[in-house]
């Protein structure tokens, strides 16, 4: 095997892995704070994709100028959408069970629900969204890099920072680590649970709006985009462990690489089953993640 | 005695009037028949990740069956309606199956036709052979579908070995017409049952014509990256590559070997997919899909040479569906209610055996049903038609041009072999 082709393909494989890092990062806090799987991750992001696409569509505006009205609007809907549609499921279950599985079906209702209104709003058509930015390779020493994908790891890693920041910081992240902690004692020390919950929910998919107007330039718009990165997502943020942020990027690093590298050797389906395989043995020594606590 | 008599008699007499009332019942369902529609039932991927195909299919039979019902329906069958009746197998294999079941036993279809996504007719035809109704293939290519023996199962559009064959048989046309013959070319193809059994087509053909393949790799669906195949794919340095991809892969694959500008001295070469749909054409830059080789179902000039107004109709009709033009899927779809047409006016009848026996006695020389190119469509013993035929195009100059088989060539065409490198474009 030649060594710039091996390289190469492990340079890349990071990249894509620090991506998909980033598109999990959203699904792995509000694991983490609401113990919620949200099947409906992809769908967010798929949203996303849509509002970068019909902002430039309609308005001319450039994808990555789109962040700063998509990560807003889908911090609104996330907000909504854990407000009226997941809490009420949450305060039922509450004295019977912890950690509400009927949440997961819950989201996975909203993935087909918004998947399908997508679909029926928009068309099946597939679409593409461009940037201005015209230069799409930059050389790292001998190796072309695509730019936009490089700028969706670079925005990942400083997304991964801020956020870890602002829990770190703020009242309000307090309040989320609080709450991710033991939420009744969060409670009894006068932190509003469910507006924690709403705003955890609401950021996360916030995050997520922010990789899919990232991404948006390079991967072709669907209304079933998000199908392919919400299962990668779930991998990652459990492979790196739940709810951590370092985890989540990790996570993606290591099955973006593992593939990558793999598929030099195998055929790329085959590389699929032996990242599964990589993670399947993983969970088995350490079941809860490469960074998660026991 | 005389008691059994009457009771004979009575027994008889119910039976007249029983007979009576069944004949009287027939001819009333009969004059009823005469009026009402005929369906047909159509499962294409209206949703999933082959709804843009599936939704232009729909868009082709829609346009003619109303032009159909337009100038009087079914004249067989005193003026009949045909109705097209749709179901969304959303790509998946088993919804394709309930939905099959569903428009035979609840809509009661007189013919079925569909699905385009080979793994789903494969076993949806199975359905529809067990219930003696017959179907029309629409757009699969998998060549065992009309390889098992079965009666109902018809195919009018070329089968996967066709599709090879033609993208073989051009590539040594352009080598035979310059005097320069690729001899490496590389495989990459989706890994689901149409990407699988071309690719196995085309080896089976390369090793005749002593072709080397130097690549043979699937993809999953779905991918984000096609990085690492782009680089497998230059480390075996091909004269051509040979992929059949649908249209989000396809769409992401070609950006990315325009961005790595990987040279391919003779060429890619597609295999329908993603590159015969008319939305990929709308979301990729022009230059990136310049000289691309595409194997489809229709001839993509074809209205160019043409001036029928029933196919000019359809086109404008089509455009209003759609808010594009003909493509190969909607072509098919037109292709097959008109293939229906032809069989119910010769069948005069509803019955699924009787349009069986039509459909089997199909010979069609004329007329929109040879609308993808055809020159005819005529059935095998095992429902394939042997006159089916694709057309392969090259993108020169921003415009998609004929250029094999060489009779349906444009006087102006003149194909680009080999093909410039990035840096000369």
């Amino acid at each position: 095997m030649d060594f710039y082709v091996l390289s190469y393909s492990a340079i890349n494989g990071i990249v894509v892995g620090a991506m998909l890092g980033g598109i999990a990062l959203g699904l792995s806090l509000i694991f983490g704070v609401l113990r919620i799987v949200n099947f409906a991750h992809g769908s967010f992001l798929m949203l996303a994709m849509y509002i970068a696409f019909w902002m430039q569509h309609l308005a001319g505006i450039d994808p990555y100028l789109s962040v700063l009205i998509a990560a807003p609007l889908m911090f609104g809907i996330g907000f909504f959408v854990q407000a009226y549609i997941i809490a009420p499921l949450i305060k039922r279950e509450r004295a019977l069970v912890v950690e509400p599985i009927s949440a997961l079906l819950l989201t996975a209702g909203v993935y087909i629900v918004v998947d399908n209104l997508a679909l029926m709003s928009f068309g099946p058509n597939v679409r593409s969204v461009t940037s201005a930015i015209e230069s799409t390779t930059v050389m790292l020493g001998e190796y072309p890099l695509n730019t936009f994908r490089l700028v969706a790891a670079f925005a990942a890693l400083a997304m991964a920072l801020l956020v870890s920041l602002w829990l770190a910081r703020t009242d309000m992240g307090r309040a989320i680590r609080a709450t991710a902690l033991n939420r009744d004692a969060a409670a009894m020390s006068g932190i509003n649970v469910p507006f924690v919950y709403n705003v955890t929910f609401g950021l996360g998919c916030a995050m997520v709006a922010v990789m899919g107007c990232l991404i948006a330039p390079f991967i072709p718009l669907t209304p079933n985009v998000g199908l392919s990165f919400g299962i990668k997502s779930f991998i990652v943020v459990v492979l790196g462990g739940i709810g951590s942020i370092t985890g989540s990027l990790l996570g993606g690093v290591v099955i973006g690489l593992f593939e990558s590298v793999a598929a030099q050797f195998v055929a790329t389906p085959t590389a699929a089953i032996f990242s599964l395989g990589l993670f399947i043995v993983i969970l088995l020594v350490r079941p809860q993640g490469l960074m998660g606590r026991k | 005695m005389m008691n059994k008599a009457k009771s004979v008699a009575a027994r008889y007499g119910t039976g007249l009037m029983q007979a009576v009332a069944a004949v009287m019942l027939t001819c009333g369902s009969g004059a009823a028949l005469a009026q009402s529609a005929v369906k047909m039932g159509c499962v294409l991927p209206l949703s999933g990740g082959s709804a843009s195909v599936g939704n232009q299919t729909k868009a082709g039979v829609t346009a003619a069956v109303e032009q159909i019902n337009q100038a009087g329906g079914i004249k067989a069958l005193g003026g009949a309606k045909l109705e097209a009746i749709f179901g969304d197998s959303q790509s998946k294999a088993d919804i394709g199956v309930a939905e099959t079941e569903r428009l035979i036993n609840r809509e009661k279809v007189s013919v079925l036709c569909g699905a385009f996504n080979s793994a789903v007719t494969f076993p949806a035809t199975e359905v529809a052979e067990r219930n003696k109704t017959p179907w029309i293939v629409v757009g699969s290519v998998k060549d065992e579908i009309t390889e098992r023996g079965y009666k109902y199962t018809f195919r009018i559009n070329n089968k996967a070995t066709y599709d090879a064959r033609e993208q073989i048989d051009a590539i040594d046309m352009l080598g035979k017409e310059t005097g320069k013959q690729a001899k490496r070319v590389a495989l990459f193809y989706e890994g689901g049952d149409w990407g699988r059994s071309h690719a196995a087509n085309i080896r089976k053909l390369a090793a005749e014509r002593k072709l080397d393949v130097v690549l043979d790799e699937p993809a999953p669906p779905g991918q984000v990256d096609f990085t690492s195949q782009l680089l497998k794919i230059r480390a075996s340095k091909p004269d051509a590559l040979i992929v059949a991809l649908y249209t989000p892969d396809q769409l992401l694959f070609s950006r990315q070997l325009a961005e790595q500008r990987l040279d391919l001295p003779f060429g890619l070469h597609s295999a329908g997919g993603g590159t015969e749909d008319p939305t990929f054409y709308a979301a990729v830059p022009a230059k990136q899909v310049a000289y691309y080789f595409v194997q489809e179902d229709w001839q993509i000039d074809f209205l160019d040479n043409k001036s029928e107004p029933l196919l000019l109709n359809i086109e404008k009709r089509v455009r209003g569906i759609l808010g594009h033009g003909m493509s190969a899927y909607a072509a098919q779809g037109v292709s097959v209610a008109y293939v229906v047409q032809d069989v119910l006016e010769r069948a005069k009848t509803t019955d699924r055996e009787a349009i069986r026996k039509a459909l089997a006695a199909t010979d069609i020389t004329g007329g929109p049903a040879l609308f993808p190119g055809y020159q005819r469509i005529k059935f095998d013993e095992n429902g394939q038609n042997t006159f089916s035929h694709g057309a392969i195009s090259q993108n020169i100059n921003g415009k998609r041009r004929t250029i094999w088989p060489v009779d349906n060539r444009g006087a102006d065409v003149k194909p680009v072999w080999p093909v410039p490198t990035w840096s000369k474009r």
